[in-house]
């Protein structure tokens, strides 16, 4: 009977490490504003993301890096099509042994359509809408199993040498389609606010340095199983994230370190740790 | 912990390499000391270096326009006519509000 109840506890604790990681966006500015018609962005980031505080004391630890890779085209003025496909590494460890997986999650189409765009001598300010729909295309250790919808919208407002973001957007888990496990992933709700400040390099207009901070608020609904809450999944999550932005012409370096400066796990999950975000951005 | 630094700075690292050897566009692609026939407009909604590319593409592709250099900074959009093209004003503006900007005067 210990020796099941053990089990039991292990395969949950393993389960809640396994669940899908929804970290924070990450490095937002431009958000709001539309690429020119034609223009094609070709953006990679590389994300790590941490549980490392396990509440139960059996030493759960999980560690993502997702390498990131978008590919966005200005099909008009106002409509920008775009391509997201990550490919992930897990590695889970508790009490001395782990696994590792490595593999693409799911592939991710999103269109953005500018609501307004103002641009006057002192001031710009856009507002876009986002629809995402991604298709179960991954690998098995990393797929939804579903097609999941998230609509959003994005804001940007720059004054002189200072931008400011914010986004929202809402996660439809299992929009259609059925997970193999039986079990139905929580919507859900993300909020991010942005600020930098630019300062010219070398007193060039060509290229800049921007710090960046963020804010970002996560809430994941809990899992489903055989319609009952799965106590080990869930979460309001809060970063506070730093970074810093340098663009050179088309290209854009940026690396950000997310913070969780305050979380509420469901039930007995690892908590989160800091992450780090690098990316690269080129414009054609 | 530790390892997962030590790739984050490689990989730092060799991001600002690549973006230390990008072409550096300080020189003009627009001639100032010749007879050419030389535009500039004022454009609003530049607001970084990343702004340019987009703009000039689109701009270049006006048959009447040899060379298109953008200014985030001043908010400015230096055309070189084409010689014996004769350069609409109105094709401009377009090109502009493609690119998600707002023009402003013809300043030359």
């Amino acid at each position: 009977m210990k020796i099941r109840a053990r089990l039991f506890a292990a395969a949950l604790a393993v389960a809640a490490l396994s669940a899908p990681e929804a970290g924070a966006a990450g490095i937002s500015v431009d958000a709001g504003v539309t690429p020119a018609r034609d223009r094609w962005i070709v953006r990679t980031m590389l994300r790590s993301m941490q549980r490392d505080d396990d509440p139960t004391g059996m030493g759960r630890k999980m560690e993502m890096l997702v390498w990131n890779n978008v590919l966005a085209y200005g099909l008009r003025s106002n409509l920008t099509l775009i391509l997201k496909q990550p490919v992930r590494r897990r590695e889970i460890s508790m009490a001395g042994s782990g696994a590792t997986d490595t593999g693409v999650g799911d592939l991710a189409v999103l269109a953005k359509y500018r609501l307004v765009r103002r641009n006057t001598r002192e001031t710009t300010f856009g507002l876009a809408a986002t629809l995402q729909l991604s298709a179960p295309t991954g690998a098995d250790e990393f797929t939804s199993d579903t097609w999941d919808l998230q609509p959003g919208v994005y804001g940007s407002f720059r004054q002189g040498l200072w931008a400011t973001d914010f986004s929202a957007g809402y996660d439809l888990n299992g929009f259609s389609g059925e997970r193999d496990d039986g079990r139905e992933i929580g919507n859900e709700l993300a909020l991010d606010w942005a600020a930098a400040r630019q300062f010219l390099v070398g007193g060039s207009a060509d290229t800049t340095l921007a710090p960046v901070l963020e804010l970002s608020y996560r809430k994941v609904a809990a899992d489903r199983l055989s319609g009952r809450r799965f106590s080990n999944s869930g979460e309001e999550v809060l970063y506070l994230s730093p970074g810093v932005k340098y663009t050179r012409s088309s290209l854009i370096l940026e690396a950000l370190v997310q913070v969780p400066v305050w979380q509420n796990q469901n039930g007995a999950q690892v908590e989160r740790g800091t992450g780090f975000l690098l990316g690269l951005r080129k414009m054609f | 912990m530790k390892r997962t630094l030590f790739n984050f700075t490689l990989v730092l690292a060799t991001l600002l390499f690549a973006g230390c050897a990008t072409v550096d566009r300080s020189t003009s692609a627009v001639p100032r000391d010749t007879d050419q026939e030389v535009r500039i407009y004022e454009v609003f909604g530049m607001d970084c270096p990343g702004c340019h590319g987009g703009l000039e593409k689109l701009v270049l592709r006006i048959p009447a326009v040899q060379a298109a250099e953008a200014n985030w900074e001043q908010k400015k959009l230096t055309i070189a006519v084409r010689p014996g093209a004769d350069l609409d004003d109105a094709d401009v503006h377009e090109a502009i509000r493609q690119a998600n900007f707002t023009p402003g005067e013809r300043l030359q």
